[in-house]
């Protein structure tokens, strides 16, 4: 698979050493910093191209034609986004990732056509929320079409404890995939499994049923 | 005292056909029989990343072995062997460092053109690299201003 890297700082450098551990990828990093360059294919060899990701020349003399994946991990977003999307409309990339800075273009980039936006503050927030007793609903991640992976712990006092997953009054276009017993088990969820106190289910769900889905799982009798 | 120069044995031509290669190669024969050593010839073809690099051009293979076979003429012309290889990169200055860690060689004899693309002598991107980056001792022939030297 042929993976081009946008931006050689040091998500770029770790992506690409971590992908190039695995032989069937050939890897590519696009990078304007001289500096950066010269680090880089010291330390990973000939697989560096100085240039801006941004621009179509560039692009083309990358091989963005023939590229199974582009991945956009510049610290700006605008720059991320340009490079995605001329990868998607003007050479048929198909799959583009984009790192996201501002959590706020996170929509944005995904009305555009971006196929996976990731967002490290979004990461950072869900891992510490996970940790806040008072959140009860943390977000996992993002999938494409509008869709959260998000994740709910069932409390003591919740309406749903005892009640079979058929009996539930989900939200539209909201999927329970797993839950997680509180002793760490994994249990495939069918239409009878019974919710139990404590137990953690992993839902798809629209982002704008978010909230309807924590008052389901959550609310109490 | 002998210097480096004089003991080199194993040494590294990268050729493209240029008379100054051609020259470095001679050079790097007549050092390197008398230390008993080997001679490397490579020849790089640069491969564009629009396309894989493992990809088959055979015009350009025919024409490096072409050039390697000219060069196989000038080393038995200097009473030496060589080992010739074609080689396909990104970038062949990369390649030549590369190649020289892999054979690890005491050199690399490297021919350049007298250039001056600006109105002022340029080395050019792969000497420039290879001077940089090559952990052995690098020879630079470069050809007589203006042309070949009669």
């Amino acid at each position: 698979m042929y993976v081009i890297i946008v931006g050689g700082g040091k998500v770029g450098y770790y992506l690409a050493k971590e992908l190039l551990a695995e032989p069937q990828h050939e890897v590519l990093i696009i990078e304007q910093n001289a500096d950066k360059c010269e680090r880089i294919a010291e330390e990973l060899g000939d697989i560096v191209l100085r240039g801006d990701g941004c621009e179509a020349a560039t692009m083309e003399i990358a091989g963005f034609g023939r590229a199974d994946m582009v991945i956009a991990v510049t610290g700006d977003d605008e720059d991320n986004l340009v490079s995605c999307q001329v990868a998607k409309v003007k050479f048929n990339v198909p799959r583009t990732v984009a790192r996201i800075n501002n959590p706020k273009n996170q929509e944005i980039f995904q009305r555009l056509g971006i196929d996976v936006t990731v967002s490290a503050t979004v990461a950072i927030l869900a891992q510490i929320e996970q940790e806040l007793p008072t959140h009860q609903m943390i977000p996992f991640l993002t999938l494409g079409g509008g869709l959260e992976l998000v994740a709910v712990k069932v409390p003591a006092e919740a309406q749903v404890v005892g009640s079979a997953i058929k009996d539930l009054l989900l939200p539209h276009e909201s999927l329970i995939v797993l839950l997680i017993s509180p002793d760490g088990a994994p249990r495939a969820p069918t239409p009878e499994t019974t919710i139990a106190i404590e137990d953690e289910i992993v839902a798809v769900t629209r982002r704008e049923n978010e909230d309807a889905l924590r008052a389901v799982l959550t609310s109490s009798a | 005292m002998e210097h480096p120069t004089q003991l080199a044995q194993d040494i590294l031509v990268p050729v493209d056909g240029n008379p100054s290669a051609f020259d470095a190669l001679a050079l790097a024969c007549t050092i390197s029989r008398r230390n008993k050593g080997t001679v490397y010839a490579v020849y790089i073809i640069e491969v564009a990343r629009t396309m894989a690099l493992d990809i088959e051009l055979d015009a350009d293979a025919r024409g490096a072995e072409t050039i390697l076979q000219q060069a196989e003429q000038i080393a038995g012309e200097a009473d030496c062997k060589i080992e010739g290889e074609i080689l396909q990169a990104r970038d062949a200055g990369h390649a030549i460092v590369d190649e020289s860690i892999e054979r690890g060689v005491s050199a690399i004899y490297l021919g350049v053109d007298y250039k001056m693309p600006l109105g002022e002598f340029e080395l050019g991107e792969t000497a420039n690299y290879v001077m940089d980056h090559a952990p052995c001792q690098v020879i630079l022939v470069r050809e007589a201003a203006g042309g070949v030297a009669e």
